[in-house]
């Protein structure tokens, strides 16, 4: 990502996919994420703030994040072995990203 | 962290200077300039197979190390104490808002 400009953009990246019980049908696709650098800032809290929070939250965290603002889905052929049959699955791939709200991470 | 890129290229999380008004009931306002955090932090969003979809790194430019300060507002009322506790930061880092501390806000 070290060429990355600042700002949230479209960056492209590969999947495997393996379907099936056994996993013997796969299938790759190109699909996008939304990677960047957004501008966030930390700062004393106002007052009202302090006394809302019972003057638990001392800080406050102005920021944005890299999001996926519009998205799409895609269908990725899965091949199986001896081309006997092949089976179809949908994903999701980015369209367009935007520095927005950032939300909690799941881990 | 000292800023060497220009700050509309700037990606990182550093110690910038910032200037607040200290206010509370029965007191003046003072101005204060203080160290406070500010950047752009790496952040992503990216298409998953499996619920919720979408994997998320999401990572805001917050203090990581803090001195507690105070200040005397002037004109305070006989019953009201001039002091006026407000965080400074000796350093900052990219990581998740916490709500225990942190008023997280977009803009």
């Amino acid at each position: 990502y070290d060429g990355l400009a600042p700002g949230c953009h479209l960056f492209p990246f590969n999947v495997t996919i393996r379907s099936d019980r056994r996993s013997t049908c796969k299938g790759s696709h190109v699909l996008h994420a939304c990677v960047g650098y957004c501008e966030s800032s930390a700062f004393p809290s106002r007052y009202s703030v302090l006394v809302a929070s019972n003057f638990t939250h001392n800080i406050t965290s102005a920021s944005r994040c890299c999001t996926i603002s519009k998205d799409a889905k895609v269908k990725v052929r899965l091949d199986c072995p001896r081309g006997r049959h092949h089976d179809e699955i949908e994903i999701l791939t980015a369209k367009a990203c935007r520095c927005d709200m950032c939300r909690k991470s799941r881990y | 962290v000292s800023v060497t890129a220009p700050l509309r290229v700037f990606r990182g999380c550093a110690v910038r200077e910032f200037t607040f008004v200290a206010q509370k009931p029965g007191c003046k306002e003072l101005r204060i300039t203080t160290e406070a955090c500010w950047g752009r932090c790496h952040t992503w969003e990216r298409p998953i197979l499996e619920p919720p979809f979408i994997h998320r790194h999401h990572r805001v430019c917050t203090y990581s190390h803090i001195r507690l300060l105070s200040a005397r507002l002037p004109g305070c009322l006989p019953h009201v104490s001039p002091l006026y506790h407000y965080p400074a930061a000796l350093q900052c880092h990219c990581s998740g808002c916490s709500t225990l501390d942190t008023e997280c806000e977009t803009f």
